[in-house]
């Protein structure tokens, strides 16, 4: 019971995600992640650095349940994943937007049957899905290739369309695991565009696992910084109407809309 | 955000959507099905041969317990008696005998009519020569059963009855004609349980094959937030469907082939033909089709059930 409580306690705080004392060991040997604790505001934008086998993508699979701690407690959206029933499982996904580095398409699918996937399996009405994946196309900038084979199409705008299925279902939890990791950089900069205006204009809390530190340091957002399985450092939660506003790139001029790229 | 869509859960939007849950997943059982071609056709090729030799011996079974009903009803024991036993003797012997459980029938046979019928069948015009009965004393009881294994019981008892002087069994015994009706049924048993094996077996490998071919297919679906039963149902109903048409198969099958077959066996042993009284076709089928079915798509559902809890622990 009390359990549940600290997780409402937490809805109530509006915090999207919260870790006490998060542990994972994957063997006897060097814990992949360390005693981690941190937090996760709604609607934050949260970029989670640090080098190769540091535990960023252990910390994030445990975020969205596909790795159980070994201890420590984990919250997510008011679910305290602890506890979670097998059955209720479903129910906690639906809230999250997830992105993986390798787009992970249908590849037998075209780009609207790939993104309308995600609205069947949450049994949207047959009539409302056409409407919502063509919107959520629309904001990646892809609604005129909806037709297209995903395999005829750029990386850039396969994990566009990742991010269009990512969307599709309004998350409350967008999780990226290098998202612009096989992009080129001109490419990788445009995703990062594209999320951090779904943060902003949806209010969708955001986590992003990233190597690249030259996206890290232009977005000017709140840094999570891991070594050996520990948090080093995290710069907090960032305001972003105070410091550095003025020096966020203009997106409006990257709108997916009328925004150009190889065809 | 969202939520207006989430929130819509009135009874009826729930109806509607699990309906349009089944279908769908129906659907992508079909599409699994097209896709996995190869293995499918292997599949429903092996159920329905499977079921197309459980067809045959069904029939086989089922006729040739019929022409045993019906020459049962010939088999008889007739019972002789002694010099001096009265016809009120006899016919208290009858009343006795006709509550034995396993009699369908006595029937009592004077002299006269056993002469008659003795010399219309072996002497024809000859009989006229005779002016008294040759067969004085050959009065007896022509005892019916309802079920030949009971013969010998029925026999015994017979002779240890006063007055009896000789018990004759027809020629037709009866353990020779119930021990190959169970012969034949214990062979097809056998036989048929070896292809249910093998048929179970390969439902299980096409969808196994189905499911590894998907794995990041149906990882997507997790982390998108899919219900077991939304992932699983696809499987389950491609191999309820391969277990559907491999019943419906040899069905067709027998039904085009089932006349032919009589009109063959009565052409080729004609002069059994007395013997041969085959069941009609729809007496076969009130039991085999949905025994076929049945067994079809319970194969299907449980070779793909069982490959799913192996493959599938979501
Ligand atoms: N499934 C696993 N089984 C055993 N050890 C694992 C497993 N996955 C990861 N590890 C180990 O846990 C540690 C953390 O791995 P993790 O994938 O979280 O690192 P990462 O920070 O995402 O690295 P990268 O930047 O290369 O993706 C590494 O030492 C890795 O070898
Ligand atoms: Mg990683």
């Amino acid at each position: 019971m009390a359990q549940s409580n600290r997780a409402e306690e937490l809805r109530a705080e509006n915090i999207a995600v919260s870790l006490r004392d998060v542990s994972k060991m994957y063997s006897r040997e060097a814990p992949a992640v360390t005693n981690a604790d941190f937090e996760v505001h709604d609607g934050e934008f949260v970029f989670i650095t640090g080098e190769t086998g540091s535990g960023k993508s252990t910390l994030l699979k445990m975020i969205m349940h596909e790795l159980k701690p070994t201890s420590g407690e984990i919250n997510v959206l008011g679910f305290d994943l602890n506890r979670i029933r097998h059955g209720k499982i479903p129910k906690f996904r639906r809230n999250l937007g997830i992105v993986f580095q390798d787009f992970r398409l249908l590849r037998d699918r075209n780009v609207y049957e790939n993104v309308a996937f995600a609205q069947r399996i949450i049994q949207v009405p047959g009539k409302d899905i056409r409407k919502n994946v063509l919107d959520a196309l629309d904001m990646v900038g892809l609604a005129d290739k909806y037709k297209r084979k995903v395999t005829q199409l750029s990386g850039g705008e396969q994990q566009r369309v990742a991010l269009a299925r990512a969307l599709v279902n309004k998350p409350l939890l967008l999780l990226a695991d290098e998202p612009t990791g096989n992009l080129d950089a001109d490419t990788a900069w445009d995703i990062m565009q594209l999320i951090e205006r779904v943060n902003e204009i949806f209010g969708t809390t955001v986590i992003v696992v990233t190597h690249d530190r030259g996206i890290v340091s232009r977005m000017h957002k709140r840094v999570v910084e891991m070594k050996q399985g520990e948090i080093i450092s995290d710069s907090g939660e960032i305001d972003p109407y105070y410091e550095g506003y003025d020096e966020l790139p203009d997106y409006q001029d990257v709108d997916a809309d009328g925004y150009e790229y190889e065809e | 955000m969202g939520t207006s869509m989430r929130n819509n859960n009135s009874i009826f939007s729930g109806i509607h959507r699990a309906f349009s849950t089944l279908f769908y997943t129906l659907w992508q059982g079909i599409k699994y099905l097209w896709r996995n071609k190869g293995y499918t056709l292997a599949s429903i090729a092996t159920i329905s041969s499977c079921l197309f030799l459980f067809g045959i011996f069904f029939s086989v079974v089922l006729n040739f317990e019929h022409m045993v009903k019906s020459a049962e009803k010939d088999v008889s024991v007739t019972v002789f008696f002694k010099d001096g036993v009265t016809e009120d003797q006899i016919n208290q012997l009858k009343i006795a005998v006709e509550e034995r459980p396993e009699v369908s029938k006595v029937k009592y046979v004077s002299a006269d009519e056993a002469w008659k019928e003795f010399s219309k069948d072996y002497l024809g015009d000859y009989a006229d020569g005779f002016t008294e009965n040759p067969l004085e004393g050959s009065e007896n009881l022509e005892i019916y059963l309802n079920d030949v294994s009971k013969q010998a019981d029925l026999v015994s008892y017979l002779e240890g009855i006063d007055g009896v002087r000789e018990v004759n069994r027809s020629e037709l015994t009866a353990n020779t004609l119930s021990g190959a009706n169970s012969l034949i049924g214990y062979i097809s048993m056998a036989i048929i349980a070896i292809l249910f094996v093998v048929s179970l077996f390969l439902i299980s490998n096409t969808v196994a094959s189905g499911i590894i071919s998907h794995k990041d297919e149906i990882t997507i679906m997790k982390y998108i937030g899919a219900t077991d039963f939304f992932v699983q149902a696809p499987y389950v109903f491609e191999g309820i469907i391969i277990g559907f048409i491999g019943s419906i198969i040899p069905l067709v099958l027998i039904w085009y082939l089932y006349h032919k077959v009589i009109a063959l066996v009565n052409g080729k042993f004609a002069i059994l033909s007395s013997l041969l009284s085959f069941l009609p076709l729809k007496v076969v089928f009130h039991d085999l089709v949905p025994i076929s079915v049945a067994l079809g798509v319970g194969i299907g559902f449980l070779g793909s059930m069982f490959t799913i809890r192996k493959h599938l622990h979501v």
